[in-house]
């Protein structure tokens, strides 16, 4: 057993007058021990982690996403999602070299306010957990297009889109199953991972052979660059929200057996599996349709590529695998916005009620209700586009501020900072990884933007207001 | 006198379990392992459940260690959040490098212990664990053995004998250990129904099978149906294979 005291003092109190929990004495690979004889078992092992990354992101990218990049960029938006999955590598790396130094519930909030001091921590944490409300809001709206896609395909035509209502309903749905207490989520995040990855190996292994020409297809018709280079970097920014999923793997890293070995594993292994998986769904999207086609069908543009390959069986297929995939996406960033409530409190950003454990179910209704929410008045909106460029955009905040603070971090070398994991190539792929982010956000849309800043902003002065004492940087 | 056994007292100490009446006095002569956990949804971090429910549990489990202090025993106590409670009881025993497992149950003045002994894998463990409990007591401990159709008397009588010996060589005086047989039965209801006349019942603890997997262990089985406690004798632990 490796022990690891994290050593990291906080201070301070906030309005309320609570303090910071105490941090704890020592990590092991199997428990979190405070005050000797206290300790938090980590129960999640390396398929767990990796069925939290996969699982949260393989729902947008490949089910919601190739229509609308495709309609972007283009075959190049191949090409896009390649440079999102690079960025996403780049930013992993680091994240796992401080996930295995604090394997600490809240993940990048936690080593970034223990990293750089708590107003970077507040903006990231609030914005953590905002960003997370953004991109659940955007998996149900796609959540939304697919089930509605089941209505058309079984012929029923209602006189209204049923898109929001149906993304509305199963916010509500997941919510309340949340707090109900749910036996086995994790079992089942684990199974439907699991059919997912062989219905999609099956279905894309048959596309890439039609592709080139095996089954007689052979239609790889397009310029690559069809709309032009620039729109290869703005897509880039909007499907970067496919790669949030790694970072909810840190925000579970309290809960991660041997962290030292399995944090890393899952967050660079899940990264690595998806962007394979997006890259050849849209070029086995394009190659079926071509991008105009392909743009026209929208979000379930999947469904329609299914047909074109394997009739109707296929697209019953994906559409079931969509509704599963853009679910579990839904379901697993719930959960971590509930996880970063529960760090912000934790630390006194967040009134501790905000955290507090229902007696009936044992489950933090309060948390999971504040994530619930908004999250509908999000779906609401039905603004897929900007929900997921959102998203991406505070956490890329995030992504680049995690990069500064593994620089920040290395610089100052603080006596409990001995990560068991480090980062190839310091400091060029932190370097690398804050500047690939940071330049990923000039590609969005202004108005993303624009609400982005509006979030950290508010952010900054809440913890101004409620926690301005408070210290968590610890004796750096 | 021998060296104490350590023993496992798991509660799932938010949840109303305690230490049952008679409980303390049982393990009088152990090193007891008080292990107290709550288990949550995998909704909840382990954490937030400690923000919450630390104290309280705290102060359960100062109530119950001082419960065990006054009967004689020496205690060391874990408070434990988790997912999973099994592995939890799991990984203590091996970290506390337990002897066995007490599944709580309560009992009267303890007179009469039932062993019931498998095969001679385990047996040293067994009697470390019989004549650490009992060894200093006047109770009576009774080994049995539910015997299999290919098993000849000579084989039984052998494995029993063996473990009286053990008993005796750790001081136990030779007249308060009996031995008996059971034959015809399925091994399971032979010690349920042998049970009844006892206080205490002490077994080994099976290989996971996949019987084990869809019934549960048999001690287990045992601890549903007899109301006593029961005491598991942990296997020896296995290499690391992690």
């Amino acid at each position: 057993m490796t022990e690891q005291p994290p050593d990291v003092e906080s201070a301070g109190e906030n309005v309320a007058g609570e303090t910071p929990v105490a941090e704890p004495e020592a990590v092991t690979d199997e428990t979190t021990v405070h005050d000797d004889d206290v300790e938090l078992e980590r129960t999640i092992g390396l398929v767990g982690g990796l069925a939290i990354g996969i699982g949260t992101m393989i729902g947008a990218g490949i089910f919601v996403f190739p229509g609308l990049a495709a309609n972007n960029a283009g075959l190049a938006a191949t090409l896009s999602f390649a440079i999102g999955g690079l960025i996403a590598l780049l930013v992993a790396l680091p994240t796992s070299e401080l996930a295995t130094a604090m394997p600490r519930s809240g993940g990048g909030y936690y080593f970034i306010s223990r990293g750089m001091g708590t107003a970077y921590g507040a903006i990231v944490g609030l914005g953590l957990w905002l960003g997370l409300m953004f991109a659940s809001a955007f998996y149900l709206v796609g959540l939304g297009h697919y089930a509605s896609a089941v209505f058309a395909e079984l012929g029923v035509s209602l006189p209204f889109s049923p898109v929001i209502g149906i993304g509305l309903l199963f916010g509500a749905a997941l919510t309340a199953l949340s707090i109900g207490g749910t036996e086995n989520t994790a079992k089942i995040q684990n199974v439907v991972v699991g059919i997912l990855l062989v219905v999609l190996t099956a279905f894309l292994s048959y596309g890439v052979l039609d592709a080139v020409g095996v089954f007689g297809g052979g239609t790889v018709p397009e310029q690559f660059f069809s709309r032009g280079y620039f729109p290869v970097l703005t897509t880039a920014a909007l499907v970067f929200t496919s790669y949030l999923g790694f970072a909810q793997v840190a925000t579970v890293a309290g809960e991660i057996k041997q962290p030292g070995r399995n944090l890393p594993l899952a967050m660079v292994g899940s990264v690595l599996v998806v962007t394979v998986f997006y890259v050849v769904t849209i070029f086995v999207a394009t190659s079926a349709f071509g991008a105009d086609r392909l743009g026209q069908f929208g979000e379930t543009a999947m469904v329609e590529v299914a047909r074109e390959f394997l009739g109707l069986p296929g697209a019953v297929a994906i559409l079931g695998a969509g509704l599963l995939a853009t679910f579990s996406s839904a379901n697993a960033s719930i959960l971590s916005a509930s996880r970063a409530v529960y760090a912000l409190s934790r630390d006194a950003l967040l009134p501790r009620k905000a955290s507090e454990v229902n007696l009936r179910y044992g489950t933090p209704h309060v948390a999971l209700l504040a994530a619930g929410g908004p999250i509908l008045v999000l779906v609401a909106t039905g603004q897929v586009e900007l929900l997921a460029e959102v998203a991406s955009f505070l956490h890329l905040i995030m992504y680049g501020l995690m990069c500064v603070a593994l620089i920040v971090l290395r610089r100052r070398n603080p006596e409990w900072y001995s990560p068991s994991y480090r980062v190839p190539g310091y400091p060029v792929v932190p370097a690398v990884g804050t500047l690939a982010s940071f330049g990923l956000i000039a590609f969005m849309q202004p108005a993303s933007i624009g609400i982005g800043i509006v979030v950290m902003l508010v952010s900054y002065l809440w913890y101004r207001y409620y926690a301005g004492s408070v210290t968590l940087k610890g004796d750096i | 006198m021998t060296d104490r056994p350590s023993i496992l007292v798991p509660l799932r100490v938010l949840e109303g379990e305690s230490v049952p009446e008679g409980v303390p006095e049982l393990l009088a002569n152990a090193h007891v392992v008080l292990l107290g956990y709550h288990v949550v949804p995998e909704q909840t971090a382990p954490g937030q459940a400690q923000m919450q429910f630390e104290d309280r549990a705290t102060e359960r489990l100062d109530e119950y260690q001082a419960m065990f202090e006054e009967a004689g025993a020496t205690v060391e106590r874990r408070l434990v959040f988790t997912h999973d409670g099994q592995k939890t009881i799991d990984r203590t025993t091996t970290e506390h490098d337990c002897l066995a497992a007490l599944v709580p149950n309560a009992t009267g003045p303890v007179e009469d212990v039932l062993v019931a002994v498998r095969g001679t894998v385990g047996v040293d463990r067994l009697a470390r664990v019989v004549a650490g409990l009992f060894g200093a007591t006047d109770a009576s401990v009774t080994l049995y053995h539910v015997s299999e159709e290919a098993e000849t008397d000579e084989d039984v009588a052998t494995l029993l004998d063996g473990l009286a010996d053990r008993l005796e060589d750790q001081g136990m005086d030779a007249s308060r250990i009996e031995t008996r047989v059971g034959r015809g039965q399925a091994a399971l209801d032979a010690i349920v129904d042998a049970a009844d006349a006892f206080d205490v019942v002490v077994m080994g603890e099976s290989d996971p099978s996949l019987a084990t997997f869809v019934f549960g262990m048999p001690a287990d089985q045992v601890a549903d149906r007899f109301l006593g406690p029961v005491l598991v004798v942990q296997r020896e632990p296995s290499e690391e294979t992690e």
